[in-house]
């Protein structure tokens, strides 16, 4: 059944135009210029119960303000969004029932409390059957050793800890949708693939649907079958993860520093490896950080060694890194068109 | 220098941005001093003067002991307890400044924007609408320079207790009680004739007149002898000297104690 | 959903566990406590200073004013204790950390206030009780059974004055973001509670009554007992005008809540 439906959904902010030095502060004090921003702009789709769905797109896109919406923390300013039937703002209370809700970085547990005495807390907020209780703990006991942790402090906990505590505050009124925001952030491999098998357990189990924010592709590709990309308040895409994979999997970046930089020297690089390669060899250079030039290497028409030892006999190369494509560039990339 | 200009002129632009903050601010000293006039009101009831004091004088001594309390306020302490906490003060020790100059110029800021924003309605106010009568003489000549004084000393004592903060988590006890003592000991709420003669003894070797009572007087009594004022700076001076090496070695000894938290 | 017995049991459990957790800070625990007495004897000193010089101020003696003085400390501390995390709003609205609490199926001015307990407001609360017991023994008070009774109504109603105007104060963080003058500003209002009301004149008094209603936290409720022959129907006011403050600022705080967005996209 549908669970979230989404009809054309808006969010208009409005945002003081500030200027700048202390004359322009000192303006400001007694400023009405106000300029509106299309937080999220006319978005629509639909989501089923059990779905894993990924909601991604880079900083600044409208991810939070959705989500916040779907909580029931903002008014949407137009359009329709219905989750479970009701409207998340007119009726937070209860549809808090249903929901569960992991921060990434922020506990939603009490600091100073033991772990247990947060859960037993939940247990009447939320009024969860004894038995049930019981035997989510025992669950998340078995998939992660959960009890081992419940009679320290919050405070007390790593950061690894304290998100397999936060997320299993959020399963244990067994909701029907819980919101995941960058559960992995700033956690090691190890820790990550537990709280990725965890996730997948719950879902196998319980049928939970889960909606999923990050920047870290690796979730995505170990948990979404469908993804929706979202850029400046707009739906770039939603479907199939399959199509999206092609790009990220297929996608290296080689970030150099090179000796004597100048624009002649880019020029001459781009010129070089499609001399080199061949026009449609699909690799792109972009210089996004200081000192450093990236060359993004489409590993299904070139091979990522061939242009590495091309760079490194033909230019005067400081430092050199291999790293994945970045969420910024997988966007980017549907925006020009790569998934059509 | 420069660099800590920076930091003032930083500290500035962001009291700016807080545009509201400073009608709340005005407001709560209108508002103190509404409280002040009928409250100096009824205790001078008719007498003309008590310990030496017109009621003129009093309630200018009260109005502006609040104002000067607004002046004064930097959060030091606080700030400081935040940067021990968590942890951002190691990034000062690595850094070729001084963490006191640092935290005085940063803190120095909001009292700048201050001086405009407040003391000039509560000047207004006592002139036009209480009809305060102010004598004039060189008391006022010698006033900012007092007034700077005392803000050095406030700001040393605001220094050592955040530097407790090197030492435990309970910034809060320590920096209420520095707060009553003073507003109690300096005259900032009571002009400090009103106090048995025994106890005037013993406050006037402690630095807490020098920060309200000091600088109020020569407004509330300008009148007096050019080498009255001096005198009075000079005891400032000595005390801000006093409370600066206080400074420096209760720094020396709370670096060494350093925990930062992180890892 | 929770039912109002519901919610004093789950706050009761969670305070006994927060109090459990916090009693481990012993040297915090007695330092708060050392400043929070001395802060609750700053204005009374001042008073026992003052009253050296004059007889009496608007025809109240000092020990009438040290039993104003008491009831407005047991007055303010259910705020203290209960309302202390109001103090925190500015620092969990801008950091976006707010935002946990509209995840919960709980109220969440419950919720917010909650989290913390101020064990060091209790040392305020014994003094305020122990100055109240001494001045009403000095003052030669006589305890009929409907003032005993009356007393903890009083103080009830007086205490929510005290909370309205704080929580009205501290949801300006909702909408301003340097806050934090407001809530300061709401603070030094309550200094001038245990001032006799009778110092100002007509358009002041009905300020200090109807607008900024401070004196409904100590001076109006504490009459009934000091001088019953001659209190205004003002007095008997007191609980009415605490319920409208408390409904007022719920309006508030959930107006403020709802226009929250958080920080971030």
């Amino acid at each position: 059944m549908t669970l979230i439906h989404l009809q054309e959904l808006s969010k208009h902010f409005k945002i003081l135009n500030r200027h700048e030095g202390l004359k322009g502060a000192f303006r400001d004090l007694f400023s009405t210029d106000f300029r509106t921003v299309r937080a999220v702009d006319g978005i629509s789709f639909d989501i089923e119960s059990g779905e894993i769905v990924g909601y991604i797109g880079p900083n600044g896109a409208g991810k939070s303000t959705t989500i916040k919406m779907m909580t029931g923390i903002l008014k949407p300013t137009g359009g329709t969004l219905l989750v479970n039937g009701h409207s998340p703002y007119e009726n937070r209370i209860h549809q808090a029932m249903i929901m569960g809700v992991v921060f990434g970085q922020r506990t939603q547990l009490w600091w100073d409390l033991p772990v247990i005495e947060s859960f037993k807390i939940l247990r009447e907020v939320y009024k969860i059957e004894k038995k049930m209780f019981d035997a989510h703990l025992a669950m998340f006991d078995d998939l992660v050793g959960l009890k081992a942790l419940f009679s320290q402090q919050v405070r007390t906990l790593s950061l690894g800890q304290r998100m397999l505590c936060d997320i299993t505050a959020s399963f244990l009124h067994n909701p029907q949708v819980v919101f995941l925001d960058e559960p992995t952030i700033g956690l090691d491999v190890s820790i990550k693939a537990k709280i990725r098998s965890v996730i997948l357990e719950l879902n196998r189990t319980r049928n939970t649907t889960i909606i999923l924010t990050t920047h870290d592709l690796g979730d995505v590709q170990a948990l979404c079958r469908r993804i929706i990309i979202i850029d400046k308040g707009k739906i770039l895409y939603d479907g199939e993860i399959g199509k999206v994979t092609k790009l990220f999997g297929a996608y290296r970046t080689l970030k150099l520093q090179i000796n004597d930089y100048s624009d002649a020297t880019l020029a001459a690089l781009r010129e070089g490896l499609n001399g080199q390669f061949g026009v449609g060899c699909g690799t792109t250079i972009a210089q996004t950080e200081e000192f450093w030039t990236d060359v993004t290497v489409d590993q299904a028409r070139t091979r990522l060694s061939d242009v590495l030892g091309y760079v490194m006999s033909n230019l005067s190369v400081a430092d050199v890194r291999i790293v994945e494509i970045s969420m910024e560039d997988v966007v980017r990339r549907v925006y020009d068109g790569a998934l059509q | 220098m420069r660099a800590y200009l920076a930091y003032l002129r930083g500290a500035v632009l962001v009291g700016m941005v807080y545009r509201l903050g400073f009608i709340f601010i005005v407001l709560g000293n209108v508002l103190y001093m509404i409280i002040a006039y009928f409250l100096w009101r009824s205790i001078y009831g008719g007498s003309a003067s008590i310990h030496g004091l017109t009621f003129d004088q009093a309630l200018l001594y009260v109005a502006l002991g609040s104002t000067v309390f607004i002046l004064l306020k930097t959060y030091a302490d606080w700030g400081m307890a935040q940067e021990i906490r968590d942890g951002t003060v190691a990034v000062f020790l690595t850094k070729p400044i001084d963490y006191q100059f640092y935290t005085f110029f940063t803190n120095l800021g909001f009292p700048l924007t201050s001086l405009i924003t407040v003391v000039a309605p509560t000047v207004i106010l006592l002139v036009f609408v209480f009809r305060i009568h102010f004598a004039f003489g060189a008391g006022y000549f010698f006033f900012p320079v007092s007034l700077l004084l005392a803000f050095i000393i406030s700001f040393h004592l605001d220094y050592l207790v955040g530097l407790s903060g090197f030492y435990t988590e309970s910034i809060w006890g320590i920096s209420i009680t520095k707060e009553i003592i003073v507003s109690v000991l300096s005259g900032m709420l009571l002009p400090l004739q009103f106090f048995p003669a025994a106890i005037q003894q013993v406050l006037a070797w402690l630095p807490f007149q020098a920060m309200y009572f000091t600088p109020l007087m020569m407004v509330t009594k300008p009148d007096q002898g050019v080498g009255v004022y001096l005198a009075m700076l000079g005891v400032q001076i000595a005390w801000a000297c006093v409370t600066f090496l206080l400074c420096r070695l209760v720094y020396g000894q709370a670096i060494k104690v350093l925990r930062v938290a992180g890892g | 959903m929770l039912s109002l017995g519901e919610y004093l049991r789950l706050y009761f459990y969670i305070e006994a566990q927060y109090i459990k957790a916090q009693m481990q800070y012993r040297a915090d625990f007695f330092i708060s406590s050392i400043g929070m007495f001395f802060s609750s004897l700053a204005t009374l000193s001042i008073f026992v200073v003052l009253f050296n010089s004059i007889p009496n101020l608007a025809g109240w003696s000092l020990m009438e004013m040290v039993f104003i003085y008491a009831f407005y400390m047991v007055a303010i501390s259910p705020m203290q204790i209960l309302f202390d995390n109001i103090w925190w709003i500015r620092f969990h609205v801008q950091s976006g950390s707010f935002l946990k609490y509209y995840f919960r199926p709980m109220n969440m001015l419950f919720y917010y206030m909650s989290e913390r307990f101020d064990i060091k407001g209790l040392t305020q609360l014994a003094v305020g009780i122990i100055l109240l017991v001494y001045s009403s023994i000095q003052l030669k008070i006589e305890w009929s059974a409907a003032k005993l009774l009356l007393m903890p109504v009083a103080v009830f109603s007086a205490s929510l004055v005290l909370i309205a105007i704080a929580v009205m104060a501290g949801s300006s963080a909702f909408w301003l973001v340097n806050s934090y003058p407001v809530l300061a500003l709401s603070w030094r209002l309550r200094e001038f509670a245990p001032y006799p009301l009778t110092i100002f004149d007509g358009i002041f008094r009905f300020v200090f009554t109807f607008i900024l209603p401070i004196g409904f936290i100590a001076f109006y409720p504490a009459q009934f007992f000091l001088r019953p022959a001659d209190i205004s129907p003002l007095v008997y006011l007191t609980p009415v005008i605490g319920i409208l403050l408390f409904a007022l600022m719920y309006r508030v705080w959930t107006l403020g809540v709802n226009s929250y967005s958080g920080t971030g996209s």
